[in-house]
C-alpha cells in the first residue's frame, strides 16, 4: 500500500466514532449482516411462541438457520431465473 | 384445539401501549419478566447493530418517509435517534457531513435493521394486546404442574 494511502487509511480508522460514523467495512461485506438480522428476529419472534422457554436458545438457533437457509434458496432460485430461464425467452424483435 | 383457545380473548391496552414506549415493556406489565427481557434484548439488539452499522444518518424522518413509518414501530428510541440526527448531525458543515451520511449497502443494511425492528415491535406490541391464552395456561402448568396434574 503507497505511504500515502496508508496514512489516510489510519488518520480515518482513528477519526472513526461509533454510532456517528457508518462502518463503512461492511460495503463489500454487507451479505454477512444477514446472520446478526436473522438471529434478532429470531430471537424476537421466539419469546413470544415458545412454550417453555428452556428450549428457547436452542428454538432461536434452529430458526437463525432457517431464515439463513430460506435467504440462500431464494438467492439461488433468482439466480437461476436471471442466469438460465429469461435468456432462454424468445425475444420479440417487433417483426 | 384445546379449550382454553376458544375463549373469548380480552384486549390489554396498558400493556400494548408500554410495549411501543420501551420494547419488552408489555410482557413485564403482563407478567412475564424473562419474555420481556429477552424482547427487549432483541429489538435493542438490532436497532443498536442498525444505527451502529449504518451511523445515526439511518434513522431520519425527513429523507427516509416510508422507512421511518416502520422505524417509528421502535418507540421513543427511533423519535430519539431522529432528533439526535436532525438536530446535531445534519446541521454540520459539509465536511463534516461527509464523513456521518452513510451510503450504499451500509445506509440500505442500517436501515433495514431499525425498520425490522420496528416491525418485530409490531408483532410484540400486538401480542401484548391480545396475551394469547393458550400460552399463559402452558406457562402455568410448567410454573405449578401438580395442580394441572388429572387427579386418580
Amino acid at each position: 500500500m503507497p505511504k500515502g494511502a496508508q496514512t489516510q487509511a489510519v488518520s480515518s480508522l482513528l477519526a472513526y466514532i461509533p454510532f456517528v460514523h457508518p462502518i463503512n467495512f461492511f460495503q463489500d461485506w454487507w451479505w454477512v449482516l444477514l446472520l446478526p438480522l436473522s438471529f434478532g428476529i429470531a430471537v424476537i419472534y421466539k419469546a413470544m411462541r415458545v412454550e417453555k422457554l428452556s428450549r428457547y436458545w436452542r428454538q432461536v438457533a434452529v430458526l437463525t438457520v432457517q431464515i439463513v437457509l430460506g435467504m440462500i434458496g431464494l438467492a439461488l432460485a433468482l439466480m437461476v431465473l436471471v442466469q438460465w430461464v429469461i435468456p432462454l425467452l424468445p425475444v420479440d424483435n417487433g417483426n | 384445539m384445546t379449550s382454553s383457545r376458544q375463549q373469548p380473548t380480552e384486549l390489554h391496552f396498558g400493556p400494548a401501549i408500554l410495549a411501543w414506549l420501551w420494547p419488552g415493556l408489555g410482557h413485564f406489565s403482563l407478567g412475564r419478566p424473562k419474555r420481556g427481557g429477552l424482547i427487549m434484548f432483541g429489538v435493542l439488539f438490532l436497532v443498536v447493530s442498525g444505527v451502529l452499522i449504518g451511523g445515526i444518518d439511518c434513522v431520519d424522518r425527513r429523507e427516509d418517509k416510508l422507512w421511518f413509518l416502520a422505524q417509528g414501530l421502535c418507540g421513543p428510541i427511533a423519535f430519539g435517534v431522529d432528533y439526535v440526527n436532525q438536530n446535531l448531525i445534519k446541521p454540520q458543515p459539509e465536511e463534516q457531513r461527509l464523513l456521518t451520511r452513510s451510503l450504499g449497502h451500509v445506509n440500505e443494511m442500517g436501515t433495514l435493521f431499525v425498520a425490522l425492528a420496528g416491525l418485530m415491535n409490531l408483532v410484540v406490541i400486538l401480542d401484548a394486546l391480545v396475551d394469547s391464552p393458550h400460552l399463559r395456561e402452558a406457562e402455568r402448568s410448567a410454573r405449578c404442574p401438580k395442580e394441572h396434574r388429572p387427579k386418580p
